[in-house]
This record gives C-alpha cells, structure tokens and sequence, in this order.
C-alpha cells in the first residue's frame, strides 16, 4: 500500500519575486543571444 | 548529517515554488549548449601561430572538426555510464560535477592553445568537457519531471530548449571576447577559454545549487491523471528498474524512435545551408547563374545568406524544443512521435519539389518546420521514457537512450555525404545532388514511424515490486 500524497501548498508571496530574478537570469541572456541570432537570419531576406 | 551536495539535503521545504527549478536546469543547459557553437573558434585555432595567416604548424580545420566526435560520444557516453549514479546521488552532486567538467575542461583547453598541444584540447573540451555535457544533461530531467508531474513535456522542454539555444550566447559572446584579448602576438583563444570557463563554471553552480527535489508522494495541488482512458494507458505510475532496461522492448523502439529521428535532423543541418546555396546559386542574389559560375564577391553574398539561413534553422529548432514538448502533454507522446514521423516524412519528400520549382520561401519553410521536429524529438523523449517506464529511472534511463544520438551523429552526416558524394561522382547536376538523400531521410523516418506504432505498455512483471522501491530508497550506508 502507497503513502498518502500530500498535495503542494501554495507558494507565499515572496517566492514569486525569487522566481522572476531567477527567470530573468537566464532568460536576458538567451533574449541577447536569440537577438543577434535574428540580425544574422534577417541577412536571408 | 548529509553533505550539502546530497540528495537528501535538497529536499524541497513545504510551500516551496517549483517554478525556479526550471531556470536552474535552463543555466544548466545554455551553459553546455555551447558545444553547439565550437566551431567560432575553428578559424581563429587555424592561424594561432600565424596569427594573421595560418603557419605550417598550425592546426587544420578539419583536425579540430574532431572535438564535434568527441563531444557527442562523450556525452551518450557518459549520460549511460553515470545515470544511475546520478539517479542515487542527485542532481545537484552531477550539476556540480558538470559545472567541474564543462568548466575545467575549458581551462585545460586553454592550456592546450597556449602550449599549442591538440591532444590537451581534445582531452579538456573533447573528453572532459563531454563528460560534463552527458551528466550536465540528463541532471535536471528526473527532477523537472517529478515537478511537474502534470506537464512533463513542458518542463523538460524548457531545459532542453536551453541546450539549443546556447550557442546562440555562447557564439557571439566567445566572438566579442576573442576581438577583445586578440594582440598582435595572441588570436585571444586561450583568453577566452579561460574566461568562458570561469562564466560557465558559476552559471551552472548557481543552477546545481538551485536545484530541489519535490518531497516522497508530492503531487501539486489539483493535479489529476491525464483524462482520457487511451492516454492513461501510457502513462504508468509504477517504475521500471534501470539495470533491467536493456532486456525490454520497448527500450529498444525509443531507442530507434530517437535514432530516426535524430540522424535524419542531423543530415539536414550539416547539408541545409551549402544545400540552398547550391541549389539556388544566384538566384539567391537575383541573378540567373549556377553558384559555380558566380564572382567572389557573388559567392560571398550567396555564403551570407546561406550563414542567415543556418541561424533561422537555429532559432526554429529551439522553438521545437518548447512547443512540441508542450504540445504533448496534451496530445500524448505517442501521437507527437506519430506526427513528427508522418509530417516529417512529407516535407522531406516536398524539398527536391521545392527546388525543382525555385520557391525559396517554400524551401525556407520546409527546412523550418523539419528543425521543429527535429528540436522537438530530443525534448519529448524524457517525457516519453516517463510516461512508460516511471520517473524512478528516468534521467538513468535516458542517458542510456541518449546513445541513439551518438549513433545518429555518425549515421546522418555519412548518408548525407556519401550520398551527395556518390551521385555528384555519377554526374548528377550538383543542385540535385541532394533529392536522393532527402527521399533516403525519409525512409528513416518511416523506420521510426515503425518503430512507433510497436510501443506498447510495458508488461507488469517488468516494474520493481514495492519492496525493491523501498530497499532503493534507502541511503546506500543503510543498504
């Protein structure tokens, strides 16, 4: 027999701040990247 | 007391967010994404003695081509030989691991340009770096997956997405470091090298150390089972142990599923872009002449354009990863393979259509949508090993599947150029040299369509009872 599942309690406030740093960490370097990444695509039209 | 890199120490408090897993596995994967984007320093390692031009010592392009080889046999390599190990350590013990691999490796690399020894570099990057590629890899798929039990695709996509999209920082960046430390004496690699390894080596830290397992039986609130009878089908909630992977079928048709599929995508990146140029010439520039009979100045106009389309190609492939991945969460995995198969398989059979009738958009977007698919098989597959052999062994067992990649680097780029080799040798125009090879690609997908349809449920009496999950649960000294 399982272990009863417990179910994820709703993240507090602050931890959604914590969640944008830290997307926003990896996504303005990979918007640079996909950036310059369309200036050498737009050379095809 | 567990040490502070033990699985047992990252266990996720209540109330913890899972949403800063995924940019902990994204730092990860767009750290070692930049395998993809070796080759910018190809040409400066071509005249590192020289330095202007290349000298008789310096090394030749094709010599330094081989760290790709290595590179991609290291990591299936090591993502088979170390993702039971990771499985028992956890990921932030690999991701840490990694970070020392991808990022020392960088360094003895550095130290290989500077004495100008190649077997250092193919060690440092090829070897160790690999190494650090497989476990960095595989690291974050076992936990996103128990994460987020009920948008595996999803999940597992962002990271991966992150492994295509690394070298979309990793070029331009090791690009603007190689101007900045060139010297009339130095082309600036070994600098470079140094630097990135640095920047490398803590971005994936801080992912390692930002990574958090989900507690025994957590499920997030409101999370119900895939609704449909057929779906629930294919989805088991027990676990199959890695050891016995290999003695199961259904190991073997995802492991082909990801081989066609792969080694067909493979083919069309290394040829799509002399591909357009070749098959297109002059008309690229809107002049009517064959690429062979264009001036320097023409043919480097046409090479521009061609460089243009590889970066679109980049960009669609990543974009795969994402919305593919996602897509099947919804449709199934199944269902996402069947459709890359089936679509796959058209527009591959349309492209010679596509140059016979001189449409370059139609060209362009043929190749656009294959990259999706080829992006999206790569970050579907963990998913799909979820889905039919548990999350248990899922990062285990995909670094064992991840061999079918190996397998296709060396499959893809053959049949291409042979073939075009082959049919060039046997007078066929070279802008149609490469219809065959398309209808050949095609033919692998259908292998892989084959191979999906025979994916079935796994038997019971494969799964561990409930007995040997517990014994695997327990902390190895406790065993």
């Amino acid at each position: 027999m399982s272990a009863p599942e417990p179910e994820g309690q709703n993240p507090a406030g602050a931890s959604w701040v914590f969640v944008a740093l830290a997307w926003a960490a990896v996504a303005i370097p990979l918007g640079w990247g996909i950036y310059r990444t369309l200036r050498t695509a737009a050379k095809l039209f | 007391m567990p040490g502070i890199l033990d699985r047992e120490r990252i266990i996720a408090p209540a109330g913890f967010n899972r949403w800063l897993v995924p940019p902990a596995a994204l730092a990860i994967h767009l750290s070692i994404g930049m395998a993809y984007g070796f080759s910018v320093f190809w040409l400066p390692l071509s005249h590192a003695i020289g330095i202007t031009d290349p000298a008789p010592d310096d090394w030749k392009i094709s010599t330094l081509g081989w760290m790709f080889t290595l590179f991609f046999v290291f990591l299936g390599s090591s993502a088979a030989l170390f993702g039971h190990w990771l499985e028992r350590a956890g990921p932030r013990k690999a991701g840490v691991v990694a970070a020392c691999c991808w990022g020392g490796g960088f360094f003895v690399s550095a130290l290989g340009v500077y004495v100008h020894q190649i077997w250092l570099l193919w060690l440092g990057s090829g070897v160790i770096g690999g190494c650090g590629l497989g476990l960095g890899y595989i690291s974050p798929v076992s936990t996103l997956i128990k994460w987020f039990p009920d948008k595996r695709g999803m999940a597992t996509g962002m990271a991966i997405m992150g492994f295509g999209g690394g070298a979309m920082i990793g070029s331009p960046l090791a690009d603007i470091l190689m101007k900045h430390f060139a010297t009339p004496h130095s082309v600036g690699v070994w600098e470079t090298f140094v630097t990135l390894g640095a920047i490398y080596f803590v971005a994936m830290m801080c992912g390692a150390f930002g990574y958090r397992l989900p507690a025994e039986h957590w499920r997030p609130a409101g999370f119900n089972s895939p609704a449909s009878a057929e779906q629930r089908g294919m989805i088991t909630s027990r676990h199959v142990h890695v050891h016995g992977v290999f003695r199961i079928p259904q190991f073997w048709l995802l492991f082909v599923v990801l081989w066609m599929n792969v080694s067909a995508g493979i083919g069309v990146i290394g040829m799509a872009s002399p591909m357009l140029q070749e098959v297109f010439g002059g008309t690229l520039i809107h002049l009517p002449a064959a690429l062979k009979d264009l001036g320097t100045n023409e043919r480097a106009q046409v090479a521009t354009m061609g460089a243009g389309f590889a970066a679109l190609l980049s960009l669609f492939n990543i974009a795969g990863r994402i919305f593919w991945a996602s897509l099947s969460d919804y449709i199934g995995r199944k269902t996402t393979y069947y459709v890359f198969f089936v679509l796959g398989f058209v527009l591959y059979c349309l492209v010679p259509f596509a140059g016979r009738t001189g449409s370059v958009p139609l060209f362009v977007g043929l190749f656009c949508m294959i990259l999706t698919m080829y992006g999206g098989g790569f970050a579907t597959i963990p998913a799909y090993i979820a889905d039919l052999f548990g999350t248990r062994y899922v990062g285990a067992i995909h670094g064992r599947i991840l061999l079918a990649w190996s397998a296709a680097g060396i499959l893809g780029p053959v049949l291409v150029n042979y073939l075009r080799e082959y049919q060039v040798k046997h007078g066929v125009p070279v802008g149609q040299a490469y219809n065959t090879t398309m209808y050949v690609l095609a033919g692998l997908l259908v292998i892989g369509l084959i191979a999906n349809a025979l994916v079935k449920p796994i038997a019971p009496e494969r799964f561990m009872s409930e007995a040997q999950l517990v014994s695997e649960r327990r902390p190895a000294e406790a065993r």
